[in-house]
């Protein structure tokens, strides 16, 4: 008897332990329809004669100028309701890098919405590509 | 006349083996219990001569063209990388549980083990013929049903560079638009 119930101790916890190592995250199960991360892409490196390379960046522009098309046609007219006073935790400091220069042509007028901030940093950086 | 008699009753033994075995239900048809070697040797030695047979004259066509990576990725990623996996991964649910496993295409050709493949044009052939009519009993659809010539051959085309490719790469090439 004292035999049974020490097998029944070493070997119900380790049948336990080997299903638990079997199942796993249900997320797994998961497809998740996902952007081009092209922010990896090390154009440096890249032979533009290899067709994954030129698959590559014929990607990358498409999710660019999609990306692009899509701020455009975004109705700001809609964005008057805006609440200005959760932008108060804004991170100022990050945006010192700014060209100011850039902006001599800017339509004042239409500043009311803050959301060109961003939009205007956006393209930017995506220039810079 | 004897020769007639001994094969009638050869054919009549045969089909009564053959049916004893059918309806007695003593052949185990799970898919966690392997084949005996004998019967896997002669199921895959049976597909792989039928697959060169049947597709031995297709036409394969130009498939370095880019555009073919970026329509055959994003098909390969929904339709393939279940069972056929993708790049820095070396098993899944379907590659685990179906039977046979269905081939890892992350790996080239000279690191399958098994079955000879030959060149890229033979290769080549035998992807679209695969995946347009598929392999009976063994989870592999015939995709042709719902899917026409040009997408399969953009799948041919990126299954040919995918052992080549990183994980980085292989996000880029099949996300979608």
């Amino acid at each position: 008897m004292k035999t049974l119930t020490k097998l029944a101790l070493v070997l119900i916890p380790a049948i336990t332990l080997s299903m638990t190592a079997l199942a796993h995250d249900p997320s797994m199960h998961v497809k998740k329809a996902e952007k081009a991360d092209c922010s990896k892409m090390d154009h440096s490196k890249m032979d533009m004669k290899d067709p994954v390379a030129i698959a590559m960046m014929k990607k990358c522009m498409k999710q660019s100028e999609a990306a692009k098309k899509s701020m455009k046609d975004m109705d700001h007219s809609k964005m008057e309701d805006m609440d200005h006073s959760k932008m108060k935790d804004m991170d100022h400091s990050k945006m010192k890098d700014m060209d100011h220069s850039k902006m001599k042509d800017m339509d004042h007028s239409k500043m009311k919405k803050a959301e060109h901030k961003a939009n205007e940093k956006d393209d930017n950086n995506e220039h810079n590509h | 006349m004897k020769i007639v008699k001994l094969l009638l009753l050869l054919a009549v033994l045969g089909i009564g083996a053959a049916a004893t075995v059918m309806y007695s239900g003593v052949v185990d048809v799970a898919a966690d219990e392997p084949h005996s070697d004998l019967v896997y040797w002669l199921l895959e030695e049976t597909r792989e001569n039928a697959i060169q047979q049947a597709a031995k004259d297709i036409e394969v066509p130009d498939l370095s063209e880019p555009e073919l990576l970026l329509t055959g990725g994003v098909d390969y990623e929904f339709m393939c990388s279940g069972c056929h996996l993708k790049p820095g991964q070396s098993e899944s649910d379907m590659s685990i549980g179906l039977y046979p496993s269905p081939p890892n295409l992350t790996i080239s050709n000279k690191e399958h083990e098994g079955h000879e493949h030959g060149d890229d044009i033979q290769n080549a052939r035998k992807n679209f013929w695969v995946i347009k009519h598929g392999i009976k009993a063994s989870g592999m659809p015939a995709w042709g049903k719902t899917h026409d010539d040009q997408r399969i051959w953009a799948m041919v085309a990126f299954i040919k560079q995918l052992p080549t490719l990183t994980p980085e790469q292989y996000q880029v090439l099949t996300a979608i638009d």
